[in-house]
C-alpha cells in the first residue's frame, strides 16, 4: 500500500522504532509521540487529512493502511512509555537506596595512654587480693625518699648527679622511685595497724632520674609499687602473690622465678623473672632465648623500715616489690624507643593505648 | 666485674667440670647473673653483675668461694710462702682510726718482666699490663683475690710514712696527673714532705713505680669503707681499689695479699725482700648474729632444721653455735653485709636456692579497703575523653622557664619549683600548668600531618607555696584542627572555642573553664580535677518526679545586636517565663549575613513547655508573647 502514501511517512514509518528506541526518558517520548500521533501536525494527522480528500475507491486500501501504521505506532509508544516509566522508578528506587558499604560516620575514638592503661591493668589484677592504691607527691622529703628506707646517708643515688633537687628547698627532690609511699603509708597506718589487720596496697606513679633522654633513658618514668604487712610473712607469700599476680597478667602457664639480689630496703631481696610471655618460653629476642624475662625487683621488708615507721619489727613483717612500667610496656609491646612514650604521636597513642 | 672462667675454675678444683653455661646459671642462682660472656685469650669471659653489698664477691676468689659453697667442693688453699716480718725499714704511723691496719715491705728489684700468662689474664679482663711487675702484679692480685695493694718507689720515699687525715688545702698529684686539693675529710698515706697517696683510692704521681724504679715499698691495708668511698665521690675518683675498699674489703686479706706481692716479685722480676712488718691491727670483729629458729622458718616460709641451716652458713664460712631454737653465727672477716638475723636466713635460703620457697597467698588479716575517690574520679574522667576521642598523653612534669610562664597562674612563682640540677634549662621548672606541654605535643602532631588533633593529659601541676611545689591533679585538654569531612555525611569545618566549652559541660564542670586559643587553630583549657564533679556518693540518685504530658516546642526567631550577650537576653526570657513549665531555652542557630540589618544578627530561640497537664495553645501563645516582649526590651526584633 505504501505507493499510496506520500514517500516522507513511508520514511519516517521506516525510521520509527529506531527512533522510539532512541527516547531515553519520557520527555523525548512525548515529543516522538506528538510527532508520529499527536492531534495536530503530526504524521497521524496528515493521513488523517489525506484520507480524507482521497478517492472513493482509494479510501478503505488506504484507510487500512493508515490504521495499521498507526496502531503500529501507538502500540510503540505505549510499550515504551512502560519500559521508560519502569527504569525511572527503578533509579528513583536505586537513589533512595543505601549502600552499606559506602565509609560511614564513625564516632571519634580516643585513647587511653599505653603506660596508665598499663597501669590500671596491674591495680584490677591485685584488687582481688584486697589491695587498695596508695599515691603519694612527685616532690618528695629527702627522709622519706631515703633515709625511711634504709638507704645509706652517703649512698650514690643521693648525689645530685643521679637526683633533682629542689634550688629553693634543699631538703626537697624529686622522688626517684614510688617506694618513699611505703614510708608515707607505713607512718600513717602505723598507730592503728593492728586494728586494720595490716596493710596491702600498690602505688603506681611517675619517678624522675638524672638520665639523660635516650632510647633506653628518660629522666621521668613511671614503677608500680607493691606491699603488704602483716603476721608472719615471710618469701612464700611474696612469692605466691606475685605468681597470682603475673598469671593473672601473662596467663595461667605463666611461670615464675626468684633470683637473690640485693635492695637496701629489703632482706632477704630477689630479682623475679616471668616465663617469656612472648615466646612461650621458647627462646626469642626479647627473652635473649633464655625463656626468662626480668619483670621486677622485691623482697621481705628491712626491719629497719618497720622501726622508722614506728612498726614493731618483731611483731610485723612483710614485702615489697617495684616494677618499671616503661620496660614492662617496651617488652610486651616490644617498642624499640622508650621515647615514643613520651613523645605522644597520635598514631602511637591509637595504635597502642587504646580503650578497654 | 670481669670473671674468667678458667681463673676462676682454679680457685675450685670441682668448677673445672662446670662449662660457662652452667657456670653462669650457678651464678645468677646465687645473686650474680651474668650480663654477657665474650672471649678472649683463648677463654671465657664472664660479664658479671655484682651486687653493692658484695665488695667480698668482686673477684675470681670471691665468686670461687659462693661457687664453692653451693656446690660443696673446697677452695685451692691460698698459701703463698710465709714472709718472716721484721723490724720496720721504714716508720709507718697510724694517726687515723680509718686505717687500723697496714701490712707492707720493702723490696729491691732485680730483672725480669710479668709473665706472659699474668699478662693474658689482666687483658682477658680489659685491664692493660703495664710490664712493670710491681704494678701488674698488683692489678692481677686484686682481680684474682680482691684485695687492692699498691706499690710505692722506695726512694722517692721521704722519710716515715703516715697514713693521716689531709690538711685541708694539702694538694696531691694523683696517678692520673691531676692535681688534687685536699680536705681533712681524705684520708692520705703522707711522707714527711707531704701526701703521697690517696687511701684505698689512688696512689700519687710523685711516688709512682716506673721503669727506673730499684726499690719498691708495699702497701696492704685496710680501710674504713665510709672514708673511702666519701674521698671517691669527693674527687669523682673511682676505682677498682675505691670501689673494693669502699664496699668493705677484708682485713684478714691484708697480711696475705702482701705475701702473695712478694712472692710474685721475686718470681716475676727477682726481687730481694729487705724487710716485711704490720703496723697496727686487725680491726676488732663485729657482734655475732642470733638467728632464732622461729624466724627462720617465717622468712623461709617452712620449718627448717637448725643443723642444716649451721651447716649452709659454715660453708660461707661463719663460725656457728647450735642452741636450742637458735643459732649464733660469727659472719667472715669479708662479710661486713651480714649484720642483722634476717641476712643470716636470706644467706640459708639462698645456697638453698630459691626454687625451694613455697608458694602460698597471704592471709587477709583485716576487710580491704575501697579505691580512693579522687583516684577513680581521674580513672572515670580519662575514660570518659578517651570514649569522647581524645588521646591522653604524658609528658615530663618539668619545662622550660618560657613554656611556664605562658600559662602558669600569675601568682604561681615559678622561683619556688626550679630545680638546682636540672637535665638543662628546657627541664628546669617543675610546671605550673598542662598547656605549654599540651602545646607542643599538639604542635608536633601537626608537623606529622594530623589533620586533628585531640588530647588530654591528667597530671600534676606544682603550686609554690613555703613548704615546697604543692601538687594540684590537674586536667589540660588541647583540640584543633579540621572536624569532620572524613565521611560523606560529616561536613568539614574548623574546630572551635564553642567544642571545648561543649568538653567542659560534657565533663559536668560547674563553671566553664576559660578556653586559651594556642595558636595554629588549635584551643585547651585547663582545671584542677577536684572542680570535676565528684563520684555519686549514691549508688543510684533520689528519685525526682517528670511529666507524662506532651511538650511544646516553639522557635522564635530574632533579630539582635551583634554586640549582644547571650547569656543576658537568654536569662532575660527564661525570668519572664513561668519556671514551672518553662523546660529548656537556648539558641539552636546563629545567622549573620549582608541581607540582614547591618549591625544585626539572627538567633533561632527554641522554647520547650511541658507541665502535669495538656498545655493549651493559647496560653503557650501567651507565653512566647512573654518572652518575645523580654527579647524586645533588650533590643531584640522580631525577625520577619
Amino acid at each position: 500500500m505504501d505507493h499510496l502514501l506520500p514517500p516522507e511517512i513511508v520514511e519516517a514509518g521506516r525510521a520509527f522504532p529506531q527512533a522510539l528506541a532512541a527516547c531515553g526518558d519520557l520527555d523525548a517520548l512525548l515529543r516522538l509521540k506528538g510527532a508520529y500521533v499527536g492531534r495536530e501536525g503530526s504524521h497521524a494527522a496528515r493521513l488523517m487529512d489525506l484520507l480524507k480528500a482521497a478517492p472513493k475507491e482509494q479510501k478503505r486500501d488506504l484507510g487500512a493502511a493508515i490504521n495499521g501504521l498507526k496502531q503500529q505506532w501507538e502500540e510503540g509508544l505505549k510499550a515504551r512509555q512502560t519500559e521508560l516509566e519502569a527504569a525511572k522508578k527503578n533509579l528513583n528506587a536505586l537513589a533512595s537506596n543505601w549502600d552499606p558499604s559506602l565509609p560511614p560516620p564513625v564516632p571519634a575514638r580516643g585513647a587511653l595512654h599505653p603506660l596508665n592503661r598499663l597501669m590500671d591493668r596491674l591495680v584490677e589484677v591485685f584488687r582481688p587480693l584486697g589491695f587498695h592504691v596508695e599515691e603519694g607527691p612527685e616532690v618528695e622529703t629527702e627522709a622519706h625518699n631515703f633515709d625511711g628506707l634504709n638507704i645509706p646517708e652517703d649512698h650514690p643515688a643521693k648525689a645530685s648527679s643521679d637526683t633533682f633537687y629542689l634550688a629553693a628547698h634543699p631538703e626537697l627532690l624529686l622522688r626517684t622511685h614510688t617506694s618513699p609511699v611505703q614510708v608515707r603509708t607505713l607512718l600513717r597506718v602505723a598507730p592503728e595497724l593492728a586494728k586494720r589487720g595490716g596493710i596491702r596496697f600498690l602505688a603506681p606513679g611517675r619517678v624522675y632520674r638524672k638520665d639523660e633522654i635516650d632510647p633506653t633513658h628518660s629522666p621521668m618514668f613511671h614503677q608500680v609499687e607493691g606491699m603488704l604487712v602483716g603476721h608472719d610473712i615471710g618469701m612464700q607469700h611474696l612469692k605466691g602473690t606475685l605468681e597470682y599476680a603475673l598469671r593473672a597478667l601473662f596467663g595461667p602457664h605463666t611461670e615464675i622465678r626468684l633470683r637473690p639480689s640485693y635492695f637496701p630496703f629489703v632482706e632477704p631481696g630477689c630479682e623475679v623473672d616471668v616465663s617469656c610471655p612472648l615466646c612461650d618460653a621458647k627462646g626469642c629476642r626479647v627473652c635473649k632465648g633464655s625463656g626468662w624475662v626480668e619483670i621486677l625487683g622485691a623482697g621481705l621488708l628491712h626491719p629497719n623500715v618497720l622501726t622508722y615507721a614506728g612498726i614493731d619489727p618483731g611483731e610485723w613483717s612483710g614485702w615489697a616489690f617495684g616494677m618499671g612500667v616503661e620496660r614492662m610496656a617496651m617488652m610486651l609491646s616490644q617498642t624499640p624507643d622508650l621515647r615514643l612514650f613520651f613523645e605522644n604521636d597520635q598514631r602511637f597513642l591509637k595504635a597502642m593505648g587504646g580503650l578497654d | 666485674m670481669w670473671i674468667e672462667r678458667k681463673a676462676l675454675a682454679a680457685e675450685i678444683p670441682a668448677a673445672k667440670a662446670l662449662d660457662t653455661r652452667q657456670l653462669c646459671e650457678l651464678l645468677a642462682a646465687l645473686g650474680f647473673p651474668v650480663d654477657g660472656v665474650a672471649s678472649r685469650e683463648g677463654g671465657d669471659v664472664l660479664d658479671v653483675d655484682i651486687t653493692a653489698n658484695r665488695g667480698d664477691a668482686m673477684s675470681h676468689r670471691g665468686m670461687a668461694r659462693e661457687v664453692a659453697a653451693k656446690l660443696r667442693q673446697p677452695l685451692t688453699p691460698l698459701a703463698p710462702p710465709p714472709v718472716t716480718e721484721g723490724a720496720p725499714k721504714v716508720e709507718v704511723r697510724l694517726e687515723s682510726p680509718a686505717c687500723p691496719l697496714y701490712a707492707t715491705a720493702l723490696l729491691s728489684l732485680g730483672k725480669g718482666t710479668t709473665p706472659p700468662e699474668a699478662q693474658a689474664f689482666l687483658r682477658a679482663l680489659e685491664s692493660s699490663p703495664k710490664c712493670l711487675p710491681a704494678v701488674d702484679a698488683s692489678n692481677e692480685l686484686l682481680l684474682r683475690y680482691g684485695h687492692p695493694t699498691h706499690a710505692f718507689d722506695a726512694d722517692r720515699i721521704r722519710g716515715a710514712v703516715s697514713v693521716r687525715w689531709a690538711i685541708a688545702g694539702e694538694k696531691l698529684v694523683t696517678l692520673d696527673g691531676v692535681t688534687r686539693t685536699l680536705t681533712a675529710q681524705d684520708l692520705v698515706i703522707a711522707d714527711e714532705a707531704g701526701p703521697i697517696a690517696l687511701a684505698g683510692v689512688m696512689g700519687g704521681d710523685g711516688t709512682k713505680v716506673t721503669e727506673a724504679t730499684r726499690r719498691v715499698l708495699l702497701e696492704s691495708a685496710w680501710f674504713d669503707p665510709k672514708t673511702v668511698r666519701a674521698t671517691a665521690r669527693r674527687h669523682s675518683l673511682h676505682t677498682d681499689a675505691s670501689h673494693r675498699f669502699g664496699r668493705g674489703a677484708d682485713p684478714a686479706m691484708a697480711a696475705v695479699a702482701r705475701d702473695l706481692l712478694v712472692d710474685r716479685l721475686q718470681a716475676w722480676a727477682g726481687a730481694t725482700l729487705e724487710g716485711a712488718w704490720t703496723a697496727g691491727s686487725l680491726p676488732a670483729p663485729v657482734a655475732p648474729v642470733r638467728l632464732p629458729e622461729a624466724l627462720l622458718a617465717c622468712v623461709a616460709g617452712e620449718p627448717l632444721p637448725l643443723a642444716e641451716a649451721a651447716e649452709t652458713l659454715r660453708r660461707l664460712g661463719c663460725t656457728v653455735d647450735v642452741h636450742p631454737s637458735l643459732l649464733v653465727i660469727q659472719p667472715p672477716t669479708w662479710r661486713h653485709d651480714l649484720t642483722i638475723p634476717a641476712d643470716m636466713a636470706e644467706e640459708v635460703l639462698r645456697l638453698r636456692g630459691y626454687e625451694h620457697i613455697p608458694s602460698v597467698l597471704p592471709p587477709l588479716e583485716g576487710p580491704p579497703v575501697p579505691l580512693a575517690a579522687d583516684y577513680l574520679q581521674r580513672q572515670a574522667v580519662a575514660r570518659r575523653l578517651a570514649h569522647l576521642g581524645f588521646h591522653q598523653t604524658v609528658t615530663y612534669g618539668f619545662i622550660s622557664p618560657e613554656a611556664d610562664v605562658a600559662y602558669a597562674a600569675a601568682g604561681n612563682a615559678p622561683e619556688g619549683r626550679t630545680l638546682v640540677n636540672p637535665l638543662g634549662q628546657e627541664y628546669s621548672v617543675m610546671r605550673g600548668t598542662l598547656l605549654s606541654s599540651l602545646k607542643a605535643v599538639a604542635e608536633q602532631n601537626l608537623r606529622q600531618a594530623t589533620r586533628e588533633i585531640r588530647l588530654f593529659e591528667v597530671a600534676p601541676i606544682y603550686v609554690s607555696s613555703s613548704q615546697g611545689p604543692m601538687e594540684r591533679f590537674t586536667l589540660g585538654l588541647v583540640w584543633g584542627g579540621t572536624l569532620g569531612g572524613e565521611d560523606y555525611l560529616s561536613p568539614a569545618r574548623p574546630v572551635r572555642e564553642a567544642d571545648l566549652s561543649g568538653i567542659a559541660r560534657d565533663l559536668g564542670l560547674a563553671s566553664a573553664p576559660q578556653v586559651r586559643s594556642l595558636g595554629e587553630g588549635l584551643f585547651g583549657f585547663e582545671t584542677p580535677v577536684s572542680e570535676l564533679p565528684p563520684a555519686g556518693a549514691r549508688i543510684i540518685p533520689a528519685f525526682r518526679p517528670f511529666s507524662r504530658f506532651p511538650a511544646v516546642e516553639r522557635d522564635l526567631s530574632l533579630l539582635v545586636d551583634l554586640g549582644q550577650s547571650y547569656e543576658t537576653l537568654a536569662s532575660a526570657m527564661r525570668d519572664a517565663l513561668p519556671a514551672d513549665v518553662l523546660q529548656d531555652l537556648r539558641c539552636v542557630d546563629v545567622f549573620r549575613h549582608k541581607s540582614l540589618p547591618e549591625g544585626r544578627q539572627a538567633w533561632l530561640m527554641r522554647v520547650r513547655f511541658q507541665a502535669d497537664r495538656t498545655l493549651v495553645g493559647t496560653e503557650v501563645d501567651g507565653w512566647m508573647a512573654t518572652a518575645l516582649a523580654a527579647a524586645e526590651s533588650l533590643g531584640a526584633k522580631l525577625r520577619a
